[in-house]
């Protein structure tokens, strides 16, 4: 028998363009590294509110620097992000509350789906691209119900605890539970620093072995 | 006679600790890469003010955060940085203005000297937890560096003359103007184009924009160069 995986947890909304890219280089690393990557469906906005940050698009600068951040990054990582055309209304005025207890329900019920479903809600809000997730309507309708229950309220509210408890201030963050220890790295940008701390090698954000799936 | 090399600027407070690293890490590879690392001291203060920006130190969870981080990239990147034990006093109270002065004194009069002067000052406040906004201090770093009493001292008066000062001024507006709402920030120009990254954590991505990195199975994305990364591990 092997060594044991190590786990490692991605606290992400599906509102945060970097949380899509961490996503993205970390599911296809999960067959490269011996890791077991645990998805945590979280709510940026109870995560700012909690640390006391705000979102970094408020300072203009910062909002000019994503644009043209994740415009570059859209090739380095190969991942089809562009910025929705009226990024203000997407991200400071409609959030995404119902989108994040949707996937709190997909993890809950049907977990094994959650990679699927995450990357089509990220399509649509930040690609122009998107496809189906596999999902049957019936299926897509009833847990779409179960996301107002308390059941998943809660859970979102505790998964986005647990973030604000390893010491988020914003999303994505990765934390790696290696010997013993625990490290948490803020940011789509820090994945060669994971793995330095996992002892493991890094080869780019488009490392070889990696599905056609984009 | 080979490719133009590409002109890489790095704006850079010795405030900031994230600054030092990036420093570091560009010194390394202006030896390996086709570039021309030009050097540009600029004050951060100015830089939060023009941008809007706060310190991020000012997030008690983002304060944390850095304090683990550099904790972290000490051994990563392999330069010997901690935080100083009174960080909140360093970083907000006493600040850079004087240090980043000298550095532009010494940019006009000795650029050749300028590493090994930014250098000594880092090693100061980021890594010995000592002083650098009094003129002893400053003069220390200098001669630490490899200057003379005489020449530091000069360089200590030209520092509040009103050129040395515009010419702070000016080097931080143009970061500003390259988009700057912290520092350190890297612009490279290539192929008529301008790119600005901020940050230390963005090397790789800047080798790729350089278009030096190489792609699957085999990158430049260590802080230090191919060859020395045994070195570097746990």
């Amino acid at each position: 028998m092997g060594p044991v995986p190590r786990t490692l947890e991605l606290f992400y909304d599906v509102l945060s363009p970097y949380s899509w890219l961490g996503f993205e280089i970390l599911c296809r690393y999960q067959n490269i590294w011996n890791i077991n990557l645990q998805l945590r469906p979280s709510f940026i906005g109870g995560i700012m509110k909690d640390s006391g940050n705000k979102a970094p698009a408020l300072i203009p600068r910062k909002a000019q620097y994503m644009a043209n951040d994740i415009k570059v990054l859209r090739q380095h990582v190969q991942v089809p992000i562009q910025f929705p055309k009226d990024f203000f209304s997407v991200i400071l005025e409609k959030g995404s509350l119902s989108a994040m207890r949707f996937l709190t329900a997909v993890n809950l019920e049907h977990p094994e789906m959650l990679e699927n479903v995450s990357r089509e809600l990220w399509m649509r809000i930040w690609s122009r691209a998107a496809e189906k997730a596999g999902m049957s309507a019936e299926q897509a309708q009833g847990l779409l119900e179960k996301s107002s229950t308390s059941k998943v309220k809660n859970q979102l509210k505790e998964t986005t605890d647990a973030a604000c408890r390893y010491g988020a201030f914003g999303l994505p963050i990765t934390v790696a539970h290696v010997d013993g220890q625990t490290h948490m790295v803020f940011g789509s940008d820090r994945m060669e620093l994971l793995a330095y701390l996992l002892g493991e090698k890094w080869m780019g954000p488009v490392p070889p072995a990696v599905n056609a799936r984009l």
